[in-house]
């Protein structure tokens, strides 16, 4: 944090607590974080016509996000130039001029001002409207249909910044056949907005105790043997755990599409596209395609893929949340199989979700114990299988092939975080690219037994280098 | 909307039906609530909309987003769930208190059936500390055999567009 003190070791897998409760970090966590990253804005399918137009929030800030009349989709902060008010108050809608409700001020789609109300009897000498447009998002770009917005104008690219996770996205984007279902459910959770995205990102191992009731109503599938988290089937790893650059990650678990879902439909479908994807983007992917993916796109977008599930995860202070919720479907699916798929990730991982209330009441027990001041100091754990992480010959990214319970992509998930924190600006994020797995990878991180390092010792022993520096 | 007007016995029958289903609700005991009061053909919904202008002239959408779509056995499979005893939220339990009010019941083109609509308060108490009030309204259709109510169908509907509490995992 540029400072000497230490909050994340990715390598040895521990965060300090404080990450999760402190005010300044929160603050410093909207500036460096989310006025910096990629964040999920909304999907084409939900603004098609020019004038077509949602509200939503990067971090804290309020923006809108307009379909223009070229086809392009701007953002911009959702607040007048005048006096600050909200100028668009609908979530959604389409629009030829929004019309500030204070005073009257009129801004186009594409946010520049074009009235003034009383401009000529009132302001005694004309307006210039000119710098007085509704302030843009620097910049929106779209991933296969997926509208992300960035406020740094120094920021790489979507595509760069989505990076090797854009090659895994590929497998159910790709040509934009991945869309949407809003209006997203919205509810709110007392928890620290990185609990439910390193949740998704890695965290495979809650699944079977977490779960276990759902799990045991739900049909016997290779998530149903998890019911009780008493054992897995270990003849043949089940899935695997990827780690990409930025912060992104995900588990999948192999020939588990539509596992949470009841019936066949789902999968009878994904079956029916499955050859085609694989002979177009290769068999990895072909088998990624027939997956479970529970994954976060760094830093607070998550998704289940086969169980689809879309998430964003709305900071509001350190310990709130808001959750929103789309159903992600295929647009070649049938109107009647889009209708069911969004039955049944809705009926998982909706607001009244078979597995999502269970979700809560753990990522709400994670924050309510940080009111206690000796509680809040010391670290967490984010160690599972840590030696295990390991490059691979036709797979990007940062892979851990134990199991896909793992906390692989949740180190990677706090490594970036931490890198972003302590960051003076993109360039620097930049410089590590090349060698961002180096000292994660590198053989002195292991025992000879493949285990990291005892853990305890190991922020002291970050603490001395800083130290001495 | 209907609007024939029934005979105080069955007013009263649906005031009384209402009450014991609040009694079952706040002793969470769902799966009597389902046996005894619940018609096989139910359709228990509780669809959400986004906040648009008034002059916002668009359709609905074609897939509205729906926290309850259920029917009779997506009910029942959510109360087994409960049942398994390995619902960490319930354990040590919530308490639940559910209030019925402003009922008022109207005839319908099927002699057996009646349309009714009504205000329901929900205090949940969870943990030590918290408690959430969620308020609504049903448009409920009820069906009348051998002297006996069900329910046939059920709309829920919430003020909050941003659900207050952690989840909706309890019945209106
Ligand atoms: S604040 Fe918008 S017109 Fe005055
Ligand atoms: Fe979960």
């Amino acid at each position: 944090m540029g400072n000497s003190e230490i909050l994340v070791d990715a390598t040895a897998g521990v965060q300090k607590r404080k990450i999760f409760s402190a005010e300044e970090i929160y603050q410093l966590e909207l500036e460096k974080v989310f006025g910096r990253c990629w964040l999920f804005l909304t999907h084409e399918s939900e603004i098609p016509k020019s004038g077509d137009f949602v509200t939503t929030f990067m971090g804290e800030d309020r923006v809108l996000v307009v379909r223009q009349a070229d086809r392009s989709v701007k953002a911009f902060l959702n607040s007048c130039r005048h006096r600050g008010n909200q100028v668009c108050r609908a979530e959604s809608g389409n629009l030829r001029s929004f019309i500030c409700s204070y005073h009257g001020w009129t801004y186009g789609i594409d946010g520049s001002l074009i009235n003034v109300p009383l401009e000529k009897e009132c302001y005694g000498s004309p307006v210039d409207k000119t710098n007085l447009g509704l302030a843009p998002v620097a910049k929106v770009e779209n991933f296969n249909g997926f509208v992300f917005g960035c406020l740094d104008p120094e920021a790489p690219s979507l595509r760069e910044y989505l990076g090797e996770m854009a090659w895994y996205m590929e497998t159910f984007t790709s040509g934009g056949r991945a869309e949407l279902l809003g209006p997203p459910l919205k509810s709110v959770l007392h928890t620290n907005w990185k609990l439910p995205a390193e949740n998704f990102a890695c965290d495979g191992y809650h699944v079977g105790w977490t779960h276990a009731a759902a799990l045991k109503v739900a049909p016997a599938g290779p998530l149903g043997q998890l019911a009780g988290n008493t054992g897995i089937n270990t003849t043949e790893a089940p899935g695997i755990q990827i780690a990409t650059r930025h912060g992104h990650g995900f588990g999948c678990i192999w020939n588990a599409a539509s596992s949470i879902h009841r019936g066949t439909a789902l999968n009878d479908y994904l079956l029916s596209k499955q050859p085609e994807v694989a002979k177009r983007l290769g068999e990895w992917r072909g088998k990624l395609f027939m997956a479970h993916w529970d994954a976060t796109i760094f830093p607070n977008c998550s998704f289940l893929y086969a169980t689809n599930t879309f998430k964003v995860w709305q900071p509001k202070g350190p310990g709130e949340i808001e959750v929103w919720t789309w159903s992600m479907v295929d647009k070649e699916m049938s109107s009647e199989l889009k209708r069911n798929v969004q039955k049944e990730a809705i009926r998982t991982f909706g607001t009244a979700g078979t597995f999502e209330s269970d979700d809560a009441v753990n990522f709400h027990g994670c924050m309510r114990t940080n009111r206690g001041p000796q509680t809040r100091k010391g670290q967490l754990t984010n160690s599972m299988a840590v030696g295990f992480d390991k490059t691979h010959p036709e797979l990007p990214g940062v892979i851990s092939e134990l199991s896909f319970i793992g906390e692989t992509a949740g180190r990677n998930f706090y490594r970036f975080w931490d890198e972003v924190m302590d960051a003076a600006n993109w360039d620097e994020i930049r410089a590590a690219n090349s060698h961002w797995t180096e000292d994660w990878l590198a053989p002195e991180t292991r025992d000879t037994n493949g285990n990291g390092r005892n853990q305890s010792d190991h922020f002291e022993h970050r603490q001395t280098q800083v130290a001495g520096k | 909307m209907a609007s024939a007007s029934v005979s105080p016995d069955l007013h009263q029958q649906v005031l009384q039906f209402y009450y014991r289903e609040a009694r079952l609700f706040s002793g969470k005991q769902y799966r009597q609530w389902l046996e005894a009061m619940v018609d096989r053909e139910i359709h228990y919904w509780l669809p959400i909309a986004d906040l648009r202008y008034r002059a916002d002239r668009r359709p609905p959408p074609e897939f509205v987003p729906s926290i309850y779509d259920d029917n009779y056995d997506d009910l029942e499979e959510r109360i087994r769930r409960l049942e398994t005893g390995l619902v960490w939220m319930e354990d040590p339990p919530s308490r639940i208190r559910h209030l019925t009010t402003n009922v008022e019941v109207y005839g319908t083109d099927v002699a057996s059936e009646f349309d009714s609509f009504s205000n329901f308060l929900v205090c949940r108490n969870t943990e030590d500390t918290d408690e959430t009030l969620t308020i609504g309204a049903r448009e409920d259709r009820l069906r009348l055999r051998d002297g006996n109510l069900t329910l046939l169908r059920r709309k829920v509907i919430l003020g909050q567009r941003v659900i207050k509490d952690t989840n909706l995992y309890f019945l209106m």
